[in-house]
């Protein structure tokens, strides 16, 4: 494989691999203080990128304030989503599938809606609009300004979050919740109060994840969807409870979608069409050899446990 | 002070507590006993909205905490040592103990916390290490320590010495005592009958969901019907001493 093909695989997986994380880390993050698998998850990251799509059509806009915008109304979509459906289905104990159940309901709902807002408006295939710019260029290696928001932002906001977890008192309430809510109910802990302050950073962080994803391809209301199974296999690999694992689970599942792809097309003729299987298949690795995925290896770090 | 009156609780449609009638007086140590499946850890769970209540009231000095969410019940100054899954496994002790300081003003938590460290000087050392690898001793300092850091009046402690060596039990009634000297109303679960009525002032037997005695722990003691009939305790087969 030439270094070069070699090289470009590598920075796409850097990129991509930051994005599965960000998306990844909601999941964990629902996963380990709401207890519920979300699919709907994918649909917050796409109207995440459908807000920052309309705020960037209106004229010139700085890509923070795109970002701010989206985080806004993943957030609350989020947020309204546990408020009319989960939090209700909650408290009539409802068992675990049927919240799984409900979770596709509700995203099959909002990527519908989506479909009619597109529809009505004409926002098929459209990329979020900022200058695009070239920073750099060695040889068959082109870097833009996409990149330069991609990666740093997706890293930045994995680290903030974090350092939310681990250094503020919100961030404990949710561990404690994470780790045992019949206690955090005795001492007092606001249950329900952490419980949404989960939600609208779980669906804050999905919109930017969606906004950057639509910096990089073009926005469709399937868009989020598509992503979900990569995105399900690196918080699966992280055994959906380790933080730390969940990270290195979005960077090996996108290094095997990227650069393992391009070597086996290289090397073995394997048809690039085949890339969507890899999530798949990893999925089903880890869930037969080692269903418990990374966590154990990071036991010893003040990670999210169930 | 905590008055039950005509309660009937328990678990979903199952009813275990039937009618039942108490008081705890304000400042005493009273032991809960009773043979397993008497309603003992009901009734406190009962009283920290926990479980199904299906009639009767509960009352803290003359509020209402019938139809209180657990949260709020916590608020108004009781404090619930759950018989099992009483601390944080997965957070340091540090951290355990953080949360346990979060209902008190920001300006107090220092000092509760180097008060705390003088009663619990076992913790202090065990600082940043895992909750989850303490030994079951300092696991159950911990769990009481949590829950006396919301500065409670009234602690319910549901079997806090179960599983301990009996040396290391007598540690953790020790500290009970300590707590009540310092004005604390305690309420302590125990299956140990003997050996909790050495500490407490005060003892309640249920016995099917119902109270089958009230008295001063010296009168328990020596009430040999008591003991043998509805603790399930015989002469000589508990022999442990503080």
């Amino acid at each position: 494989m030439p270094t070069a093909l070699l090289v470009t695989s590598v920075v796409n997986t850097i990129q991509i691999g930051s994005l599965y994380a960000l998306m990844a880390l909601g999941i964990t993050l629902t996963f380990s203080v709401i207890r519920l698998p979300n699919f709907a998850h994918a649909e917050y990251v796409t109207v995440g990128a459908f807000a920052a799509l309309i705020v960037s059509l209106s004229g010139e806009v700085n890509p923070i304030v795109i970002m701010a915008a989206a985080f806004v109304v993943g957030a609350l979509v989020a947020l309204v989503s546990h408020l009319v459906v989960f939090k209700p289905l909650e408290g009539r104990n409802v068992s675990l599938y049927t919240l799984i159940l409900s979770s596709f309901a509700v995203g099959l709902i909002l990527r519908y809606i989506l479909f009619m807002i597109a529809d009505s408006f004409n926002l098929f295939d459209t990329r979020i609009r900022i200058p695009l710019q070239i920073i750099y260029r060695e040889g068959a290696l082109i870097l833009t300004n996409v990149f330069a928001w991609v990666a740093p932002t997706s890293i930045a906001l994995v680290l903030l979050l974090t350092l939310l977890l681990n250094g503020t008192p919100l961030g404990r309430e949710m561990r404690a919740l994470a780790n045992n809510i019949s206690l955090a109910r005795v001492i007092g802990i606001p249950v329900e109060r952490v419980k949404n302050y989960t939600w609208i950073l779980v669906g804050g962080l999905a919109g930017v994840a969606g906004a950057l994803w639509g910096l990089q391809t073009a926005v469709s209301p399937l868009m989020g969807w598509v992503a979900i199974l990569s995105v399900f296999a690196a918080a699966i690999l992280g055994g959906l409870s380790s933080f730390s694992g969940t990270i290195l689970g979005a960077y090996v599942v996108a290094f095997s979608e990227n650069t393992v792809m391009l070597f086996l097309n290289f090397n073995f003729g394997v048809d690039l069409a085949y890339k969507p299987a890899i999530p798949f298949f990893i999925i089903i690795v880890v869930l037969l050899i080692r269903p418990q995925g990374f966590t154990e290896l990071f036991n010893r770090s003040r990670d999210l446990q169930r | 002070m905590i008055k039950v009156d005509s309660l009937t609780a328990g678990y979903g449609k199952l009813e275990i507590l039937q009618e039942l009638s108490l008081a705890f007086a304000e400042g005493q140590f009273s032991a809960l006993l009773g043979p397993n499946g008497s309603g003992k850890s009901t009734l406190m769970k009962a009283i920290m909205g926990i479980n199904t209540i299906f009639g009767g009231s509960i009352q803290l000095d003359g509020r209402e905490l019938v139809g209180l969410r657990t949260e709020d019940i916590s608020k108004l100054g009781i404090a619930y040592v759950p018989q099992r899954e009483n601390i944080f496994t997965e957070m340091t002790v540090l951290e355990n103990l953080q949360l346990g300081l979060r209902a008190l003003p920001r300006e107090q938590r220092q000092d509760a916390l180097e008060e705390l460290l003088k009663l619990f000087p076992i913790l202090g050392r065990r600082e940043s290490q895992k909750a989850g690898l303490l030994s079951g001793g300092e696991h159950q300092m911990l769990a009481i320590a949590i829950a006396w850091l919301s500065r409670p009046s009234i602690m319910l402690l549901d079997e806090p010495s179960a599983g301990l060596a009996p040396a290391i039990a007598g540690d953790v009634f020790r500290v009970l005592q300590d707590l009540r000297r310092q004005g604390i109303t305690l309420v302590v679960v125990e299956q140990n009958a003997r050996r909790v009525l050495q500490y407490c002032d005060y003892a309640f037997v249920l016995r099917e969901g119902r109270l089958a005695f009230e008295g001063s722990a010296e009168d328990c003691l020596n009430d040999e019907e008591t003991i043998k009939g509805y603790l399930g305790v015989h002469e000589g087969a508990v022999s442990t001493s503080p």
